[in-house]
């Protein structure tokens, strides 16, 4: 028997092999070959792994596929899988098919006709479904070597993007107005900054100062980190040193342990607690007066870091009484309190005890401000929050606060109505990052594109607005489904990040929820359960449902109003 | 907290347990499905009834043994029974050949998941004009019929294209999956 590969088959047998994959054997031909299968292990092993292969194809082209090809093709009318087009439809047809498949054609046979067909009328519909702003700076989410891990009062300047607790600093510079900051490096050294000041990042090992006033705690892990002056290099040799930069001229006071630095061309020294040294650009570096300079303080600072977030947790209890009153909140959960029976009150006012959810396998955790708030965590594959929530709705917003750890699944769950019955939402995240949104339309409809897909629906999905190294980050993310507007909106930290149309053939009105879960996809074992391992892996803080389309600034509202860290 | 009674907790802990072990197996197992089922919709039909019957039948698992040989029973039996519902106007194995292909297939799932990672190389190395098609050919809705029509060229330029493409692929998977275990 010859070895088992494609090339080693007799020619008809690889011809009945393309034509299976192609989808278009016919009779006869699935017959001999189904009998050469019977006679024939060899074939039988081509077989299997050209399906396989076949299979694996469609899945990867599915997964990364152009997302607006990927919307698109899941939002237009599209003609019946096996009709053929008639020839005198290829006027039409353009309509049908989307541009960015033109784009790809264009592409791959090298016509660029890419310009013209974009003054196509038929444009417009791809234009609309395509999120109008593009995705995050990607600056701002690559992956950093530090992190902000307290702002105390905090005011940047103008033209620099504010700076969030919790946000990872790459190579940068920063510039902090006034207020104070505290980094902690992955190396474990930790910077306070005291604003005004300007710092440059190099790695999780050195940075620059190049103005203002920073101090530095150094465990013995990162002994060896590197804080450069104007003119000099100071090697931190474990423990606590103070720089200051003010108009060029720098000052360094030891406050505990040593350091060594190097000023200009001058010998390396040695310096000791209590040890203090003024470092002028153009001169050599002298001795000087230690407590000339008041450094930020880290242990005042957590002082006041702590006393500031009790603040915060005060006012957003506030916004939390307030939210919970208003007449168009459906259900609104808090996660900080689950009773002994495992049940998670609304606290939606006045109290509907049956909106109460059922905790199942989530674990309570530190919410957004520890020691004071809780969170649930859906780490587990089983974790979940059970809802009922009975009525009929004419919008949808879902916001909540959420830290993701990891998007380890396909589709990670937020809000899913259990069923997806018509009016029903799903709501989740896929694991690029992209949050999703979708109503049925109407579940006894096929889908037009996935003969296995339960029903007429259509997915908003909103541009990435989560990376890996946002990990353990708290967001707020909001998503709107507004049939009066006929739109779906995405928002991530109170920013709009996409805007979709809801074309006519997907309009609903009528909005339902009844059995859902927060956090998992519910009642998985009544149609498709290994689809339904749709856990979070994360926690969620808050998480409100309205009867009403937020608009933009209203979203932008509810963010500034619970957010923590607020200036 | 007071104790949830203790029927809900191992109903809990075995549910937790049996979503653990397919979470962990069921691209395996997909891969299993696909290599004797030539319609991607099937696959996904019968994913969903395989593991309807698997919570089914859980109880019945023995701990001790390997949840991937167990999950393949199940599959090729559930495969089996849904192949007599199937619709008919996609193509199934008659029942002697889907039995015999299952079977041999239960044997394959590393040569499968050695085959993937395999495909991800050669994808790679693959120009990138050429990737670009594969993957246009292979996108959900697109018929290459309308493809060619749209860019002028005829369904049959395509399909060569398409096929000469594809078994550069199996050829490339093959050689290096092969050669592999020659070397081993």
């Amino acid at each position: 028997m010859k070895e088992p590969r494609f090339d080693n088959l007799r020619e008809e047998e690889r011809e009945w092999i393309d034509a299976l994959l192609n989808d278009e054997i016919d009779e006869p031909s699935f017959n001999e070959l189904q009998q050469r299968l019977l006679q024939r292990p060899e074939l039988r092993t081509v077989v299997r792994r050209s399906l396989a292969l076949h299979h694996e194809l469609q899945e990867r082209a599915a997964e990364t596929s152009d997302d607006s090809l990927h919307s698109w093709n899941e939002a237009a009318p599209h003609p019946e899988p096996d009709k053929i087009v008639p020839i005198s439809a290829t006027n039409d047809f353009r309509r049908f098919l989307p541009i960015a498949i033109a784009a790809s054609l264009a592409f791959v046979f090298g016509l660029l006709f890419m310009s013209a067909t974009n003054r196509d009328e038929t444009n417009g519909s791809l234009a609309q479904t395509r999120p109008q702003t593009p995705p995050e700076d990607p600056e701002a989410s690559a992956e950093g070597f530090a992190v902000v891990r307290n702002l105390f009062e905090a005011r940047w300047p103008a033209d620099q993007k504010a700076l969030g607790e919790g946000e990872s600093l790459g190579a940068e510079t920063l510039r902090l107005e006034a207020g104070v900051a505290e980094i902690q490096f992955y190396s474990g050294a930790t910077m306070v900054v005291e604003g005004p000041a300007e710092i440059a990042f190099k790695s999780a090992w050195e940075a620059t100062c190049l103005e203002g006033a920073v101090r530095m705690r150094v465990p013995p892990a990162a002994r060896g980190f590197r804080l450069h002056g104007p003119e000099t290099e100071i090697v931190d040799l474990g423990t606590e040193f103070g720089l200051q930069v003010r108009d060029g001229a720098a000052h360094v006071e030891v406050i505990d342990g040593e350091i060594s630095f190097k000023h200009r061309a001058e010998p390396e020294r040695l310096v000791r607690k209590g040890g203090a040294w003024t470092l002028p650009v153009d001169a050599n570096a002298q001795p000087g007066n230690q407590g000339q300079i008041a450094f930020p303080d880290a242990g005042n600072f957590s002082a006041l870091a702590a006393n500031r977030r009790r603040a915060d947790f005060e006012r957003w209890t506030r916004h939390r009484d307030t939210l919970a009153a208003k007449p168009d909140v459906i259900a609104y959960y808090t996660f900080d309190r689950v009773d002994p029976a495992a049940l998670l009150a609304s606290v939606a006012e006045p109290h509907n005890p049956e909106l109460d959810g059922a905790v199942v396998l989530a674990e309570t955790t530190a919410g957004r401000w520890p020691g004071m708030k809780q969170a649930l965590e859906f780490r587990r594959p089983g974790s979940r929050v059970r809802v009922r929530i009975p009525g009929e709705f004419s919008a949808f917003t879902f916001a909540a606060w959420v830290r993701i750890d990891s998007l380890d699944r396909r589709y990670n769950a937020l809000f899913m109505g259990d069923g997806y019955e018509t009016g029903e939402p799903h709501w989740q995240i896929r694991d690029d990052g992209k949050l999703m949104l979708s109503v049925m339309v109407d579940d006894t409809r096929p889908n037009p594109h996935h003969a296995q897909d339960a029903g007429f629906h259509r997915v908003y999905y909103s541009p990435p607005i989560w990376e890996q190294s946002m990990s353990g980050q708290w967001m707020h993310l909001t998503s709107v489904f507004d049939p009066q507007r006929r739109q779906v909106t995405h928002h991530a930290n109170g920013k709009r990040v996409s805007v979709q149309e809801i074309e006519e053939d997907y309009l609903i009105d009528t909005l339902r929820i009844g059995n859902g879960e927060i956090g998992n996809w519910g009642e998985p074992f009544r149609e498709t359960p290994w689809f339904a391992i749709r856990n979070l892996n994360g926690r969620i803080d808050e998480l409100v449902i309205l009867d009403a389309a937020l608009s933009e600034s209203d979203i932008a509202q509810l963010y500034e109003d619970s957010r923590a860290g607020r200036p | 907290m007071s104790e949830p009674d203790s029927n809900t907790r191992d109903e809990d802990a075995r549910y937790e347990a049996f979503v653990r072990l397919f979470a962990h197996h069921e691209a395996e197992l997909r891969r299993f499905a696909g290599s004797f089922l030539p319609s991607w919709g099937d696959v996904d039909e019968l994913m969903q009834r395989a593991a309807l019957a698997m919570w089914r039948k859980f109880e019945q698992f023995d701990q001790d043994s390997q949840f991937i040989k167990w999950a393949c029973v199940v599959t090729r039996f559930e495969a089996l029974a849904y192949r007599r519902k199937m619709a008919r106007d996609r193509h199934v194995f008659r029942e002697d050949v889907l039995e015999l292909m299952a079977e041999e297939a239960a044997e394959e799932l590393e040569q499968r998941s050695a085959e993937r990672d395999a495909l991800e190389s050669c994808l790679l190395a693959m120009p990138e004009k050429q990737r670009t098609f594969v993957m246009l050919a292979y996108t959900p809705g697109v018929k290459i019929k309308e493809l060619a029509e749209e860019a002028g060229a005829t369904s049959a330029a395509f399909y060569m294209r398409l096929k000469r493409l594809r078994s550069q692929l199996l050829e490339c998977v093959e050689a290096k999956t092969l050669q592999a275990k020659e070397t081993r």
